[in-house]
């Protein structure tokens, strides 16, 4: 008898039980960190990303400059009538303009951008700004910058050969000293 | 067993598999094109069609309205990179004729010292572009605009199509051994300032750019001063104004004495 239950409970039996027991511990921590994976994804796409964009709309590239909103005197950032701020910009070989976006701290703003001739990116350093101007469609994008600061504003897509020197910048002021600039005028930009 | 049918829906294991397929596709097309589209403010939906459109991707024209005027004249030409690129021998037979009377300043060759641009072998889109600035008085100029004010578009291509005929003349001032300053070769990408020829013709080519070779130092000077300070604005959404406000006046000299001495 004694050797029977020698036999069952042996050094054999006793290593499948351990090995059955880490296997459901390893089990049980890939399962962890699969769903902390899972919710740091669905929290970082609900509360950071940029959501496509809800509507198309489109502009001519080759005549931005005569109409519409893209025309030279409309660029730039307006205070509109409830708070908020639209900043309107074209990208063309190879600038950026207004090249110096200006824009308040802590306000909803709404980006609107395209592109004169090819395919250009707008890319704003610090934030999660990142879209193509594809010629003939207009980019809108929602942002709110937390606090006063200078980003760098690259194009992101490769555009041509004179590509690597075009960027621009965004200077974000506090909401007094914009609104200051905004009583005197209706589109501001810092290019000086 | 075998006999039952697979693909019917007396087949209870059929229906309910199709039907949760059906309610998801179902929930999700209410959601994705209705509901989602109407929880966002932004976006102004006028209803439910609007909010299915707009999902969908149905394209409309950019309709901002309240566009700030310009202040002033600003060019209106449309350019392209297709534009008077082909050659029009009735075109450039009227243009000769009519670009006698440019002979004066631009040199009956299209080539002066009188510091005025030369234009032979000009891209014809520039020639063309600038004279329908001083017609509509996008650029100003005392001598020019009062020549341009009284052409026809069509006038305007025929001359602009003449001159791009014209053989390039080097002038006496070429100096090809001349070591080509570093914002030519490179630009400063630190301060949006892209190499000249990526838009001027020695790489590239960007409508409405002239080619630079062999122009007057004091011409070239004088147009990127005119453009940093804001004198002159023809140039269609500031590409030009943008990459001239950047430049040292040291710079500006360097590149209007290197391109003068181009072919
Ligand atoms: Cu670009």
């Amino acid at each position: 008898m004694t050797s029977e239950t020698d036999h069952s409970h042996g050094p054999h039996g006793l290593g499948e039980a351990v090995a059955a027991r880490i296997e459901r511990r390893w089990a049980a921590l890939s399962i962890v960190i699969v769903g902390v994976l899972v919710c740091m994804a669905a929290f970082i796409g609900i509360h950071q990303a940029t959501m496509p964009q809800g509507r198309v709309e489109t502009a001519d590239p080759t005549t931005l400059h005569l109409s519409g909103e893209f025309v030279e005197s409309n660029l730039g950032s307006a205070l509109e009538a409830d708070g908020s701020v639209t900043v309107r910009a074209i990208g063309q070989q190879y600038s950026f303009t207004p090249q110096c976006l200006v824009v308040p701290a802590d306000t909803p703003i709404t980006i609107r951008a395209t592109s004169a001739d090819v395919v250009h990116g707008l890319l704003i350093e610090g934030t999660n700004i990142n879209t193509m101007l594809v010629p003939g469609y207009v980019s809108d994008l929602p942002i709110r910058f937390k606090s006063p600061g200078e980003h760098v504003m690259p194009c992101q897509e490769f555009c041509g050969i004179g590509h690597q020197g075009m960027w621009g910048k965004v200077q974000v002021v506090d909401q007094t000293a914009f609104r200051n600039m905004a009583a005197s005028k209706r589109r501001l930009t810092c290019v000086d | 067993m075998s006999e039952e049918k697979l693909y019917s829906l007396r087949n209870p294991w059929f229906s309910i598999s199709v039907g949760i397929t059906v309610a998801i596709a179902v929930l999700s097309a209410v959601a994705g094109l209705i509901w989602f589209p109407l929880l966002q403010p932004n976006l102004k939906l006028s209803g439910i069609w609007d909010a299915i459109c707009s999902a969908a991707g149905v394209p409309g024209l950019s309709t901002q309205a309240g566009a700030v005027p310009p202040a002033f004249k600003t060019s209106n030409v449309v350019m392209t990179p297709e534009m008077l690129t082909r050659q029009d021998q009735v075109s450039i037979g009227r243009g000769a004729t009519l670009a006698q009377r440019c002979a004066i300043c631009h040199g009956p060759q299209g080539v002066s010292d009188a510091n005025s641009p030369n234009l032979a072998g000009q891209y014809a889109a520039v020639t063309y572009k600038e004279l329908n600035d001083f017609k509509t008085g996008a650029r100003v100029n005392v001598v020019m605009t009062p020549f341009a004010a009284n052409m026809t578009d069509q006038e305007m291509r025929d001359v602009a199509l003449y001159y791009a005929y014209l053989p390039r003349v080097p002038s006496s001032l070429v100096n090809p051994n001349l070591t080509p300053p570093a914002i030519v070769v490179t630009g400063a990408p630190m301060r949006n300032i892209p190499p000249c020829g990526s838009c001027h013709g020695e790489i590239d080519v960007k409508a409405g750019s002239p080619w630079l070779g062999g122009q007057s130092a004091v011409y070239i000077k004088a147009q990127l001063q005119a453009f940093a300070s804001g004198a002159r604005r023809n140039d269609i959404s500031e590409q030009m104004r943008n990459v001239a406000r950047q430049m040292t006046a040291e710079e500006i000299d360097q590149v209007a004495r290197y391109y003068e001495a181009q072919p």
